[in-house]
């Protein structure tokens, strides 16, 4: 299922993958099979709030907090999540 | 160099594996290079409470992720017990195994215990006629480890190891994956150390091969996307540049072997005829990892030779296989031979038009070689 024609999915980590915060250096990382990535600030703010939230919710609750263009934004977010999906970090219910 | 903070502690946690006993069944090359019986095993080998600590100890030096292997880690009674320590520390847990002594309880103790995955090795080839029956008896007992694993909710990764004979059943392996339900594959093409690399002549690959598998790596990957991760290992031989191994010496990963050896690689003990290493019980490991002679010699770029040291890739690469140097040149100081620039590319282009000269016959897969050698 594409982001693109489904704004209502619902994102979530995908089976396997961990997110945690790194004692070493205080960031967030991903963990998962042989692989560590550690998240830059939009992917952590992202996926702090896939839990249970759909794309469309994710998108405005991130609009609102930082008072910030919803299109752009929308861009923004569909843009890490596809990549993230794309690595079967994330899954799209 | 000031040592930067490791990621992932690889726990061999025993030599032990019940392939031992039918390597006819199951030719597989353990980088360590097996041998040992289960006596000699046994009286070396860290204790649980050993184990325990080396976890703790890796966690705080900033480790993250833990790869529970060896041998066969299963052998191993206490392993639901080490997963549980690791996750009290936070580490995500992966179990590697060729699947052999999973049962339901097993299965149920280890996912209680917090293991957040298992890799499940493939590497019997049964297009072998000489062991067909025997391959078809091992591959049937990983389908259902494989299922029991799936009805567990444990995530699965297959990794299958790629050679000569049988890379040409890469879209089978493929689907076999997609089959089972895999979160994730690897195909990795052998590596060639311990084992491996005495029957290279018969495991490597040839052009054809592997530009085929490439692409049909690349496009189950494209096609696949979302649902099953593919990651395709090359034959680095193939290559031009040589491989970022390990993402550098001392940099990332580090290894502890059954009996408490504390190794920057897994196959530098038998690769690198003049290495030593330190050991657990006798040092801390945050000392070992810091200050140590053997984590220190390679790490960063300061021992690099030409054509390495003004190179600007050197940042990228770190030099490629301190291992594969150490094989194929005698000195695992020199430049990984695998590199265009080496002055010893020409022992690898040497081997690789051996194997693809049209008039080269593949020579017998050494399953017989001495038993010291073979292992797994
Ligand atoms: C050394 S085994 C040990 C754990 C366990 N006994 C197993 O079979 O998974 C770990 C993994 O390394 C793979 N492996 C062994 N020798 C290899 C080689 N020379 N090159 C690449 N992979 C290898 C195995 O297939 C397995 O997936
Ligand atoms: S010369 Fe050394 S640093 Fe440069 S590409 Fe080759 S291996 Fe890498």
């Amino acid at each position: 299922m594409p982001i693109e024609s489904a704004d209502a999915v619902q994102p979530r980590l995908a089976k396997g993958v961990r997110l945690q915060t790194d004692s070493a250096t205080g960031k967030s990382v991903l963990l998962f099979p042989e692989g560590i990535v550690e998240l830059n600030e939009t992917a952590q703010e992202i996926l702090s709030r896939c839990n249970g939230r759909t794309f469309n919710e994710i998108v405005r609750a991130l609009a609102e907090e930082y008072d910030s263009d919803v299109a752009a934004l929308a861009a923004d977010v569909r843009e890490t999540l596809s990549d993230l999906r794309r690595r079967k970090l994330i899954e799209l219910i | 160099m000031t040592a930067p903070r490791p990621y992932a502690l690889l726990a061999e946690v025993t030599y032990r594996c019940p392939l031992h006993l039918s390597v006819l069944l199951e030719p597989c090359s353990c980088p360590q290079g097996g041998g040992y019986s289960d006596m000699h095993a046994l009286n070396g080998e860290l204790t649980t409470d050993e184990w325990k600590r080396v976890i703790r100890d890796a966690a705080t030096l900033g480790v993250l992720q833990i790869g529970f292997s060896g041998g066969e880690p299963l052998a191993r009674r206490d392993l639901a017990e080490l997963v549980h320590a690791a996750r009290e520390v936070s580490l995500y847990t992966n179990l590697i195994t060729s699947g052999i002594g999973f049962d339901d309880d097993r299965i149920s103790a280890l996912r209680d215990a917090g293991l957040d995955s298992v890799q499940l090795s493939f590497q019997s080839d049964d297009a072998d006629l000489a062991d067909e029956i025997a391959g078809a008896r091992a591959h049937r007992r990983k389908l259902d480890v494989a299922a029991k694993i799936r009805a567990a909710g444990i995530p699965l990764s297959l990794n299958f190891v790629i050679h000569r004979r049988n890379i040409d059943r890469l879209p089978e392996m493929i689907e076999l994956s997609e089959s089972l339900g895999a979160e994730r594959v690897e195909l990795a093409n052998v590596q060639f150390y311990g084992w491996a690399f005495l029957n290279r002549a018969a495991l490597l690959p040839t052009q054809e091969q592997v530009t085929r598998a490439r692409e049909i790596a690349m496009e189950a990957k494209a096609r696949l996307a979302g649902k099953i991760d593919i990651f395709y290992v090359l034959p680095d031989y193939y290559e031009t540049w040589p491989k970022p191994c390990l993402s550098g010496w001392g940099q990332r990963y580090f290894t502890v072997n059954p009996t408490g050896d504390v190794l920057p690689c897994p196959t530098a003990s038998s690769a690198i005829p003049d290495s030593r290493f330190e050991n657990v019980r006798a040092h801390a490991i945050d000392w070992i990892w810091r200050e140590s002679e053997s984590f220190n010699r390679f790490r960063g770029t300061e021992w690099m030779p030409e054509p390495c040291r003004s190179c600007p890739q050197k940042e990228i690469d770190f030099g490629g296989c301190r291992c594969q140097a150490a094989l194929l040149t005698g000195n695992a100081a020199n430049t990984d031979p695998v590199c265009t620039l080496s002055p010893n590319r020409a022992r690898v282009d040497a081997v690789l038009r051996d194997i693809n000269s049209s008039n080269n016959h593949a020579p017998d897969w050494t399953y017989r070689v001495n038993p010291k050698t073979l292992d797994c």
